[in-house]
């Protein structure tokens, strides 16, 4: 799993590629409380790369949709694959996160 | 043309669960030419059943085996797992709270593991079995899951 983080028009990009399995889960859950603990309010996670996601890489995303929905901040998701956009939905979601098909519009629409 | 195939590896609640199975999925999945979201809901699958035997499982701090057999007959993929954890009867598990709003929710993605597993094959068997867990999972990949819907 490699990580890498942006800010652009405000919005702070993280963007995930590879495996989040145990591993990656725990890197990407040190990282966005990090980034909450200082103080970002809006997420965008970029999953264009990402290849794989258990239900604990859900539980992290869960958890940073409840802090900034305390804060007032915005979250949202964007480039995921097919298999993976399955997986939100079974889940409920796809209901909970606005998912954009792209970087480009996920900053337009947020 | 009829075409059977197996693969068994044994791991231990002392792995690390993913690295362990996944490249062995990645290499059947390419000999039996799966499509890759087939592959990913293998390797899912075993992730989230492994992770709960190991997480939670155990009352020592022993080692233990889990023995895992992945097998493909036709189209229909057969999922066995077979450890001495306590029992546990995934089909008697709590589904996550659908129904509540996720911010209230006290178990935020609880029991969504087993949901996911549950979503993506046709069919499950468990039995209790001299002191073990066994665990049958079959996925027919000709048609759609599942189990449950989301």
């Amino acid at each position: 799993m490699a990580m890498n983080e942006l800010k652009e028009n405000g919005i702070t990009i993280l963007a995930v590629d590879g495996n989040l399995d145990a591993e990656g889960t725990q890197a990407m859950e040190e990282k966005v409380l990090s980034l909450l603990a200082g103080g970002e309010t809006c997420l965008l996670f970029d999953f264009s790369d990402l290849d794989y996601i258990n239900s604990s890489g859900l539980r992290v995303l869960v958890l940073a949709y409840q802090r900034l929905k305390k804060a007032s901040g915005k979250i949202a998701i964007c480039g995921i694959k097919d298999y993976i956009q399955e997986v939100f939905e079974v889940s409920g979601y796809d209901k909970i996160f606005p998912l954009f098909p792209n970087r480009g519009d996920a900053l337009t629409g947020m | 043309m009829s075409m059977a195939d197996t693969i068994t590896f044994q791991m231990s609640n002392k792995m690390n669960c993913f690295h362990h199975f996944q490249p062995r999925v990645e290499e059947f999945g390419e000999k039996h030419g799966l499509p890759v979201k087939v592959v990913f809901h293998l390797n899912l699958v075993l992730d989230e059943l492994i992770t709960n035997i190991i997480s939670y499982g155990y009352t020592d701090f022993d080692e233990h085996p889990i023995n895992v057999r992945v097998g493909i007959e036709d189209d229909v993929i057969t999922i066995r797992i077979e450890d001495d954890a306590e029992p546990f009867n995934i089909l008697e598990a709590p589904e996550p709270e659908f129904d509540v709003p996720l911010e209230e929710r006290i178990r935020p993605v609880g029991g969504m593991g087993v949901h996911l597993v549950k979503s993506m094959v046709n069919n499950i068997d468990y039995k209790r079995e001299d002191g073990k867990n066994v665990l049958v999972l079959t996925k027919n990949i000709s048609k759609p899951c599942c189990l449950v819907k989301g």
